[in-house]
């Protein structure tokens, strides 16, 4: 079995961060973790502009900050294993690792959870009507255009107008494809307003609020949602050959159920909270990372 | 024309074990399934519930084959390697009238052979399972119940026919029948095939394929329910199937927890809707319903919501018919009409029911080869890790995970779709990819890429589920 002092679990902005500052605060015996094959977590999808003016002061796109993050960690020491799913993490302070090398089992004084949020699904909304094809989260649905270049719809309806799917509304947009509606139940956008005015204003792509879907209508691949007005209570059927759900992030801890509250467990970034900027994730990675490394070398 | 011994029509799980209990004997069987996989009609949506046997009046087929189901399901799910979670059931009431119902079903459980039924108080059966409401007035609990994945029971059962020799033709639908000399003559749109025997397990269409030769005195009243799954982190959770005895003779409900630790809960009903587009009302009931049994649920865990279709049994007159309808219009020709519940629990007895008549009919003798065993799909997540290290470095895809909810491998993916999954959905019923909590959004693709690469086609041509469902349409003749 391998030992490390500090494990950090997920190499996304806040990951890479608390690995690079930990180092930095002269812990020397670190393990970066990440089940994807290389690092930035779900930066390198995300193609817009937008990131590190913070950290950075200008800004960047995704992958762009993401080479940053990696830099910075290359200039350290720290021991980077991508490509490996954590499968647990037991109270006797170890972590079970699998990737295509073999299993491994990782016995670590502090750990560090930074493995992001995952989205909200349609599923959880348990709307009525059918189950067709051509429905994706919004996430889901930039990764297959970003980075494999797929083509998911023609006819686009995203519900929720949070940073995400106003991006996404773009997105497609930009892809030559017909964003008919963004539909937010709220009585403004949800996301922070440079995307807004960026993404939604800029390219007159129609927002309307107060509206939420109720059914879906198509099978076996989607032809409409019925949309409710939720002033007035009037449904009217909006035809589509894709939705879009942007409806929230819920910070990802299922790892760790059972274990909250441990001295020898920190989390950071959107696995703690949902941040609205990589910046902040990063940020609060930084600090926890710092933290962890001066209580370790105590 | 291709010729077989017994053409079983409709690959859903009676056509299945039908057709893995035909193998039994020696005789050629062609399993004729319309869609592109099995277990895609009604078996795809079901409650999932091994039941004891003590709702079935003594004396009917129903009765002695549930009964009898439910004692030798460990031994076939050993030998169909499909979990099986004999958890037990509580059946609650909340006042004097299902109380009184209670104890019917308790006494006529008892002269059925039902074994270990108890009739418990309401505090009894609240501290057998906390997180029952405290006003619930008695239980009656069947240490017998238990549940199955289905999906994972359907296909083990086709697989295993296959090993055994039966032919598979999916996609292949049933236009016509005629009577020949030899028996039947089955005209389909993928050709004719001509059998001495016919064994009609259509499902919805079950009564209109006897009618393509015979008169069908029993029509089928589809009706569509709704359920919803609580995510297997859900707090509160049931340890027990918990079954609802409803007080104003109404409508029952279940709270399932299933082999793969999510909570199902339902079913709603509705009447004559055969799609299968879950309804908003039916919701409704289902969340009432429970909050009204189990007050402890979050249903902010839901994770799914679908709706299933049942075959009521009616005759000419509309009325229902409440046994197994077992049709044998013709020799040699035999039809399931309207097998609801318990067809699952009794999905192989039925098989073995038919393929007894059958023998005595066609004179078929006892088959010798016969392998009753399928091997499962090999789970990385269900052995000990120095296993489970051994078999990385044997395959590196076993160390992938794609999954990352249900944890399922890349090899066990691969597995999948060599055993016959075409589909996204086909993964999911085999190997669970995309049933957990993320219901799919961050392995479909994946998944999709595997499909492509297993099928030789372009990841455009990769479907949800069956024809049309391809899952990205974007620019399709436009670029």
């Amino acid at each position: 079995m391998e030992k490390t002092e500090l494990l950090i679990i997920g190499a996304g902005a806040a990951g890479i961060s608390a690995a690079s500052a930990a180092w930095d605060a002269g812990c020397r015996d670190i393990i970066l973790t990440d089940r994807l094959p290389y690092p930035g977590g779900v930066l390198p999808q995300c193609l817009h502009e937008g990131f590190g003016l913070a950290a950075y002061g200008s800004e960047l796109t995704g992958p762009a900050y993401a080479a940053r993050l990696a830099e910075r960690l290359a200039q350290t020491g720290v021991r980077f294993l991508p490509g490996r799913e954590v499968l647990a993490v037991t109270k006797e302070k170890t972590a079970v690792l699998s990737g295509s090398g073999g299993i491994e089992e990782i016995r670590f004084e502090r750990l560090i959870l930074a493995t992001g949020s995952r989205e909200r699904t349609v599923g959880s909304l348990a709307l009525a009507g059918t189950r067709p094809a051509g429905v994706f989260t919004a996430g889901q649905a930039q990764e297959m255009i970003n980075l494999h270049h797929w083509q998911l719809g023609d006819r686009i309806v995203i519900l929720g107008s949070g940073d995400l799917g106003m991006i996404m509304a773009r997105r497609f947009t930009l892809e030559g494809k017909q964003v008919l509606a963004v539909l937010e139940q709220g009585e403004s956008y949800g996301g922070i307003a440079r995307n807004y005015h960026r993404c939604i204003e800029a390219y007159h792509i129609p927002i309307f609020y107060r509206r939420t879907i109720r059914e879906i209508h198509g099978m076996p691949r989607i032809t409409g949602v019925t949309v409710e007005n939720l002033e007035s209570g009037e449904r009217e059927l909006l035809c589509c050959d894709t939705l879009i759900t942007a409806v929230g992030l819920v910070p990802e801890r299922e790892l760790i159920r059972g274990l909250e509250g441990k001295p020898w467990l920190s989390l950071a970034g959107n696995c703690s909270r949902v941040h609205d900027l990589a910046d902040s994730a990063a940020a609060e990675g930084t600090k926890v990372g710092s933290l962890v490394a001066g209580q370790l070398l105590k | 024309m291709k010729s077989y011994d017994v053409a079983v029509i409709g690959g859903g799980l009676l056509g299945c074990f039908a057709a893995r209990n035909l193998c039994r004997r020696k005789l050629h069987i062609a399993l004729l399934e319309a869609r592109e996989d099995v277990c895609t009609g009604i078996s795809r949506a079901n409650t999932a519930i091994i039941y004891p046997g003590y709702d079935h009046k003594p004396g009917t087929l129903k009765a002695e084959l549930c009964v009898r189901a439910n004692a030798r399901f460990d031994a076939l799910c050993r030998e169909l390697d499909v979990s099986f979670s004999r958890c037990g059931s509580l059946r609650v009431s909340f006042g004097e009238k299902a109380d009184a119902v209670l104890r019917k079903k308790y006494e006529n459980g008892l002269l059925l052979g039902v074994p270990g039924l108890r009739l418990l108080s309401g505090e009894d059966a609240q501290r057998m399972e906390p997180s029952l409401a405290e006003s619930i007035s008695s239980a009656l609990y069947a240490p017998t119940a238990g549940t199955v994945n289905p999906w994972e029971l359907g296909i083990a059962a086709c697989e295993n026919a296959a090993a055994n020799g039966a032919a598979l033709f999916l996609s292949t639908r049933v236009l016509g029948i005629r009577r020949t000399e030899q028996g039947y003559q089955i005209e389909t749109d993928r050709g004719h095939f001509s059998c001495r025997a016919v064994v009609n397990c259509a499902g919805l269409q079950a009564d209109r394929v006897q009618e393509l030769l015979f008169p069908s005195p029993v029509h089928i009243a589809p009706d569509a329910a709704d359920y919803l799954i609580l995510d297997k982190a859900t707090g509160n959770k049931p340890s027990h199937i918990i079954q609802y005895e409803p007080e104003d003779g109404g409508k029952g409900f279940n709270a399932v927890p299933t082999v793969e630790g999510s909570l199902l809960l339902g079913p709603s009903e509705r009447e004559n809707e055969t799609d299968f587009a879950v309804s908003a009302a039916g919701l409704s009931f289902v969340r009432e319903r429970a909050g009204q049994v189990l007050p402890g649920l979050d249903l902010n865990d839901t994770i799914r919501s679908f709706a299933a279709v049942r075959p009521n049994p009616q005759r000419p007159d509309g009325s229902s018919i409440g046994s197994f309808v077992i049709e044998h219009p013709g020799l040699a020709f035999w039809s399931l009409i309207g097998i609801k519940t318990p067809g699952l629990t009794c999905a192989d007895e039925l098989g073995r029911y038919l393929a007894d008549k059958l023998a005595a009919e066609l004179g078929a003798e006892e088959n010798p080869a016969f392998d009753p065993c399928r091997p499962g799909i090999r789970r990385a997540r269900e052995l000990p890790l120095s296993q489970r290290a051994a078999l990385v470095r044997e395959n590196p895809e076993y160390g992938e995970i794609v999954c990352h909810c249900e944890e399922v491998t890349k090899a066990e993916i691969r597995e999948t779709i060599r055993r016959g999954a075409v589909s996204v959905d086909g993964v999911k019923r085999r190997v669970g990819a995309g049933m957990g909590r993320c219901q799919g959004s961050r392995c479909e693709r994946t998944v999709m890429e595997l499909l492509a690469e297993e099928l030789g086609v372009p990841v455009t041509a990769v479907r949800k589920d069956g024809p049309g469902s391809e899952i990205l349409e974007g620019g399709h003749g436009k670029n």
